[in-house]
């Protein structure tokens, strides 16, 4: 069976971990990226389906993540985004931009692979 | 050497001038590589510590995601975790290694919520850091009690309470503005109890800090005030007239107005700005009976409070204040006029007594 796809851009490596241990348990391939560079060279090679990025990183943030996403390459895959207290006119902004889905820092893994679970059902 | 002799000879034979040029600019030469042998030096042993601190965190994010996932279905911390916090006790026996082991709890337990979350709190108890925060207590330096407290602050630490206290007036304010952040993170307005106490002035800053924390706590439920009111501390006092306005505390009226006589001008304004806010009309004749005596900025307070609390009773107070030799008075008096008595105002604009009563009088018209 093959097994969905889902790239995480997190630049906190130790969340990053626990996200990938916690993700792939459930079943699902996790590419990382620890910065939107990154995150963007991982979705157009491996085209997931799901991305899930927070919006604060280094070089290429979140946003700019979700608008190539949707302008660029035109994807409908679901995007969830994370954001920190405090970030709330960006998370309108990622919902401006095409995010589906927001988790406020600090969030529970368990509830993030619920969200996940029903945007991947 | 025949070449050298040449310098040499050249060297001696120049003006005194030319000595002094060459003498500084190998001074400044030899400094300059100095300083590069130094900068490269300091820059090769900053990457190789940032090469170690990767390598031992990165060795520290497995084992605590082990730790997270290595959990006993029932309550209790399995064998796995157990051999866990036996590896981690003996690596931060070394204090470069703990303070690395910290940052890697920290950068994880701050951006989860939830079970993990009381696990990573655990974790910190297990393997010992809290008995080190609890050292650093007892340092002689204050920037080490600072830190201490600041660990207990961001693992959540609520039994140790007692000990954190007793840090509330110390001498520095980078440890009281830890023991404060401390208490009310955790306590919300409980923590607050440390102002019953405070011999210290709570500053400007750390009173934005408090109301922040407390902004963004779940619980709301504001405690009695009342003890802070009478604080001895106007520090105290000024920032339990801040809690009174921001929480609507309209039960504190009583203590409000007689707080109107206390010695500090500062707090009296401040005080003036509350009533305000909290619209208590009772203010108004027990400043007007003493406007006189009051300062300039206290005037001028009390007629912002009276541009909102205004009513046909205190026509007769702001007539005798519309020739005020205060601007901003004279200009308040005039516009609380022209709401009290439009027609009284306009017969006020036919006797010009000076220019600028006019050009107010105009202004307040057109506006």
């Amino acid at each position: 069976m093959n097994k969905k796809k889902i790239v995480l851009a997190e630049d906190n490596s130790t969340l990053s971990l626990l996200l990938k241990f916690r993700l792939e348990k459930e079943g699902y391939d996790l590419f990382m990226a620890e910065d939107g560079k990154k995150a963007i060279e991982l979705i157009e090679q491996h085209t997931p389906e799901l991305i899930l990025t927070d919006i604060m990183m280094p070089f290429v943030s979140g946003l700019e993540v979700i608008s190539h996403v949707r302008n660029a390459l035109n994807l409908k895959t679901p995007i969830v985004v994370f954001s920190a207290a405090g970030q709330e006119e960006m998370v309108l902004k990622a919902f401006n931009l095409g995010a589906n889905d927001f988790m406020g820092k600090p969030f529970s893994p368990n509830e993030l692979v619920i969200r996940v679970k029903r945007l991947l059902s | 050497m025949e070449k050298l002799q040449y310098f040499i000879e050249y060297f001696n034979e120049e003006p005194l001038i030319i000595q002094i040029t060459w003498i500084g600019s190998c001074v400044l030469f030899i400094t300059s590589i100095g300083l590069i042998i130094y900068l490269k030096a300091i820059r090769s042993h900053l990457r190789k510590n940032e090469k170690i601190v990767n390598t031992y965190q990165k060795k520290y994010e497995e084992l605590l995601i082990t730790y997270l996932y290595a959990g006993a279905e029932e309550e209790g911390i399995s064998s796995k975790q157990q051999s866990i916090i036996k590896k981690l006790e003996s690596e931060i026996k070394n204090e470069f290694k703990r303070e690395i082991v910290i940052t890697t709890l920290l950068k994880l337990k701050n951006e989860i919520s939830g079970e993990m979350a009381d696990s990573i709190q655990e974790l910190y108890c297990e393997v010992g850091l809290l008995d080190h925060s609890l050292i650093k207590l007892k340092s002689s330096s204050w920037y080490i009690i600072a830190m201490g407290i600041r660990e207990l602050t961001q693992f959540h630490i609520e039994k140790v309470q007692h000990k954190v206290v007793k840090y509330a007036n110390h001498s520095k304010n980078e440890v009281r503005k830890e023991v404060q952040f401390y208490l009310v993170s955790l306590f919300h307005f409980k923590g607050l109890d440390f102002l019953d106490d405070l011999k210290v002035p709570l500053s400007e800053w750390d009173q934005i800090q408090l109301l922040e924390v407390l902004q963004h706590s779940k619980d709301q439920e504001i405690c009695n005030i009342i003890p802070w009111l009478k604080s001895k501390n106007d520090s105290v006092v000024i920032f339990a007239l801040k809690l009174a306005e921001i929480y609507n505390q309209f039960e504190t009226k009583e203590i409000l107005l007689s707080l109107l006589t206390h010695k500090s001008e500062k707090l009296r304004i401040e005080l003036i700005r509350v009533l305000n806010h909290l619209s208590i009309f009772e203010a108004k004749e027990i400043i007007k009976n003493t406007f006189n005596k009051k300062s300039k900025d206290e005037q001028i307070a009390f007629f912002q409070l009276l541009e909102n609390l205004c009513d046909s009773n205190d026509k007769s107070f702001v007539l005798e204040q519309v020739y005020n030799k205060n601007f901003e008075i004279k200009f308040a008096a005039l516009k609380i006029l022209k709401t009290l008595d439009n027609n009284q105002f306009k017969n006020l604009e036919l006797i010009p007594p000076e220019s600028e009563f006019v050009k107010i009088a105009k202004f307040l018209q057109n506006n």
